[in-house]
């Protein structure tokens, strides 16, 4: 601050700042505040006989934004202002020292001394340009030479440079530079698919029974699901319950005849249902399985089936016993219920 | 595993990166000779199994480019083989290596952050097979080029106002990259490609942009130079500063196995 | 002859990673250019082998290289795929929950097609029943888009057919889900969505396209190699490999 500035704040007078009041911005107060002596009263207003420059509160404010303007413009067009191609940093310098002139309150050269701050920062690197090796690097030059790369269709009529806009940039403009760019990188590449990124429930098995199934061991029951588990508990004792029905009835003829061998097929068929048939088998087989009954074949190579005394079961264990696969079509059963019929006709007349 | 008070609010970014941290705290790079004795505890395809999936977890968050922590990896994929984790990671960097010619690379040893890196070049001129590229690399391209080019660091403004002449503006929706703002100070900064830090004492505040890490290991400052030439006609060797940095041996990014 | 893996192979397995899928004559091209590149010894007709070795590094990671046929052209192609389903991988960041979500429903409605075409009416209609978040319309066509783009699903006339990536990748999903409602092919033994079907009601086989235009070529009477009921469908050309440049 100058002596000049100093003895103008002392002789303006008053201490503080008189609170504003009812947005008196324009005017004076004549004759309002009494005259002190002060020192360093910063914002002073009151009836003074010096320049009402000093004290005009609307030409400080302009002063104040002017500063703001130039800071800000420095601000926003850094590297504008950095570009060795023109003098903008000096031009604001030159606005600067005349604002200066009409510089009178502290306020007013705080903001003073912030614009010196970021110039001066601009300076230094400005300055380091000149020092530094090699050509310099102009970011608005790289701006264009992009533009032009990606395809730039500028435009001949220099009207539309009015708008701001010269030239359209074409859709693909940004893949044809990340095409080139992609050399610079050693990006690796990333690994994309669909199997095992989502969970399905799998689709419940279908309710068939099926006949030939084995069944499920005790491990199988553990891992299972409850639901199907409970689905196979069921079958199971129904299985379970019709074998040992098949297995009395078969001790039961054989009791009744135990020299008369009974034939197997005559066993299993029912005359009236192919599916009761194909039951009879597979509940038959377990018993086969189990050691309960034996399945021989009699003179004329006909197979017969018998029970299995208790005690009788051969110690080998299953795996010593020879398995067989019995099947039959609807087309044999029709033909052997006819056979049947006829040999029970056949034994009736006899 | 401490009872720790859950804070009811929803945690904000910052928050959850304390809470990693905190559970990266928990895990103590075990010594080699616990390693050693951990090892003696498990059969050899139990921890070639855990490599497995080691390497398929590094696979998924490569997708998105998001850096890998140690203290995701031992949640969710080495659990309890957490006294071997050196020899599982050092077994998934020699597959990477070996299988896929990639490198798996610590780049934040302190807080034990990992990313995925090509140790083969990439093949130059187009190819039926080079899948179209993502316009992002061309933005991300123009942002590290200034930087470099200006000296390692450069103020945020610098960026913007470069990206406004390319008709890419940061206050606006972009055709291609939609909120370029975040963009740049998110997405770019998550994936390490840029450092976006707070420049001390301004205000209102400021910031500056730096190359990040990943950066750092993937691109080739040799590369990027010489496109500059290639752009402005000139040498590369023009630019002898940056030239300089370019080949200095600091530069390098791994060995170069690509033959013409 | 057990060969190491060498950079030749890794640059085959990355161009495969970004690209998924390629056909027959494109990975001969890229095997040879592989080789190239790192100076490896290149024999024509042993990409098989070549890429054996990959498979067997690849295996223990749950990933392999696997071949199949387009139910479009009747060409070979080799893709990448992943055969693990684990808490890892369900972490893809590719598509969000809903989305594969209204992706399985495609799936089934192509699945369940007669022509193994599903059309974008039915899919928009699915995409208001997802159990998941719902999908807007715009979001939906945004989606298909990006499957098609990803070669998850192919688009012709406004209709969507399983990709051949996705019959290749997705074969043991689409075995365990479908497997009362798919039929393989009579030809080839794949599973066939878009093929031909027997007329005759106690044969209904199947064959691809492709597969037709093989098995009867040059046969002036088409006979289903099932029930020897005659073939009514038309009987489409064999279409040659370099015939069409586009995959």
């Amino acid at each position: 601050v100058s002596p000049d500035r100093a003895r103008r704040r002392r002789e303006t007078g008053g201490d503080e700042e008189a609170p504003r009041q009812n947005g008196s911005g324009s005017g004076r107060r004549r004759g309002d505040q009494p005259q002190t002596d002060g020192d360093g009263g910063d914002s002073a207003i009151g009836s003074n006989d010096l320049q009402d420059d000093d004290n005009d509160p609307g030409l400080r404010r302009e002063i104040r934004s002017k500063y703001r303007d130039l800071i800000n413009s420095v601000q926003q067009n850094r590297e504008d202002m950095l570009s060795p191609s023109n003098n903008k940093l000096t031009e604001v310098l030159e606005q600067a020292n005349k604002l200066f002139k009409d510089v009178r309150q502290a306020r007013e050269a705080a903001l003073d001394a912030q614009l010196l701050v970021v110039a001066t920062d601009l300076g230094k690197e400005k300055a380091s340009q000149l020092f530094s090796e090699g050509a310099a690097f102009d970011p608005t030059a790289f701006a264009e030479h992009l533009l032009s790369f990606m395809g730039l269709n500028r435009l001949e009529d220099g009207d539309d440079e009015q708008n701001g806009v010269d030239g359209y940039l074409p859709q693909d403009a940004w893949h044809r530079l990340a095409r080139r760019a992609d050399w610079c990188f050693r990006t690796a590449p990333s690994f994309h698919y669909m199997m095992g990124s989502f969970h399905a429930e799998p689709p419940p098995p279908k309710q068939r029974i099926e006949r030939q199934r084995k069944a499920p061991s005790k491990e199988a029951k553990r891992i299972m699901p409850t639901q199907l588990r409970k689905m196979e508990e069921s079958h199971q004792e129904a299985t379970e319950k019709e074998v040992e029905r098949i297995l009395g009835y078969l001790r039961g003829y054989y009791g009744d005849e135990p020299t008369s061998p009974i034939s197997y097929y005559e066993f299993v068929i029912d005359p009236n249902s192919f599916s009761r048939t194909v039951e009879n088998i597979f509940h038959t087989s377990f018993l086969i399985r189990d050691g309960l009954a034996r399945i021989y074949l009699d003179k004329a190579k006909l197979p017969c089936i018998e029970p299995v005394e208790e005690g009788e079961v051969e110690a080998g264990g299953p795996s010593s016993r020879k398995q067989c696969i019995i099947s039959i079509s609807p087309k044999m059963w029709r033909v052997s219920k006819f056979q049947l019929l006829t040999l029970q006709q056949h034994k009736t007349l006899l | 595993m401490a009872q720790r008070r859950r804070q009811s609010a929803p945690q904000n970014q910052s928050q959850a990166a304390a809470q990693e941290e905190d559970d990266d705290l928990t895990f103590t790079q075990p010594s080699t000779s616990q390693v050693q004795r951990g090892l003696e505890k498990v059969t050899n395809a139990q921890v070639d199994q855990k490599t497995a999936e080691v390497v398929q977890y590094v696979l998924v968050k490569d997708q998105k480019k998001i850096p890998i922590r140690r203290a995701d990896l031992v949640k969710h994929v080495v659990k309890e083989y957490r006294n071997i984790y050196p020899e599982i990671i050092k077994r998934a960097v020699r597959t990477f290596d070996q299988v896929f010619g990639l490198s798996l690379v610590e780049i934040d040893t302190k807080n034990h952050i990992y990313i995925l890196v090509n140790k083969l070049d990439k093949e130059e001129g187009a190819s039926q097979f080079n899948n179209p590229t993502n316009p992002k690399i061309g933005l991300l391209f123009v942002i590290l080029s200034v930087i470099f080019m200006k000296g390692g660091v450069v103020r945020e403004n610098l960026i913007w106002n470069t990206l406004k002449k390319l008709r890419v503006d940061p206050g606006e929706k972009h055709e291609e990259f939609g909120d370029v703002k975040k963009v740049v100070t998110d997405e770019f900064v998550r994936q390490r490609y840029l450092e976006y830090a707070r420049i001390p004492h301004t205000e209102p505040a400021e910031y500056e942009f730096r190359w990040g890490q990943r950066a750092d290991m993937e691109v080739s400052k040799a590369k990027i130079l010489e496109f500059m030439g290639q752009l402005h006609e000139q040498e590369p060797q023009s630019w002898s500063q940056q030239y300089r940095e370019a080949h200095s041996s600091s530069a390098q990014t791994g060995t170069s196995s690509s033959q013409r | 002859m057990s060969r190491q893996m060498g950079d030749s192979h890794r640059r085959f397995l990355q161009t495969m990673m970004a690209n998924g899928i390629v056909d027959e004559q494109g990975a001969k091209t890229l095997y040879q250019r592989c080789c190239e590149i790192h100076n490896t010894q290149y024999a024509p007709d042993k990409l098989d082998e070549f890429i054996d070795i990959l498979n067997s590094r690849l295996q223990p990671l749950f990933m392999q290289i696997r071949k199949g046929m387009s139910e479009e052209n009747g060409q070979q192609y080799y893709a990448l795929v992943n055969m693990a389903e684990t808490d890892v991988t369900r972490m893809s960041s590719d598509y969000a929950d809903n989305e594969l979500e209204l992706f399985q429903k495609t799936m089934d409605l192509i699945v369940s097609s007669e022509n193994g075409k599903a059309c974008s009416t039915d899919i928009l209609n699915s995409a208001d029943t997802l159990t998941t978040k719902k999908l807007k319309k715009s979001e939906t066509e945004h989606l298909l888009q990006r499957l098609v783009h990803d070669k998850w699903l192919t688009e012709k006339r406004g209709e969507y057919t399983l990709s051949t990536r996705c019959i290749i990748e997705m074969e043991p999903y689409i075995r365990t889900m479908y497997q009362d409602q798919v039929k393989v092919c009579h030809i080839c033994h794949n599973f066939a969505f878009q093929c031909q079907i027997c007329e005759n009601p106690a044969c209904s086989i199947k064959i691809h396209n492709p597969c037709v235009a093989r098995y009867f070529k040059g046969r002036s009477e088409p006979r289903c190699p099932a029930c020897d009921d005659f073939w009514p469908h038309e009987i489409p050309e064999v279409r040659r490999p370099h015939s069409h440049s586009r995959k």
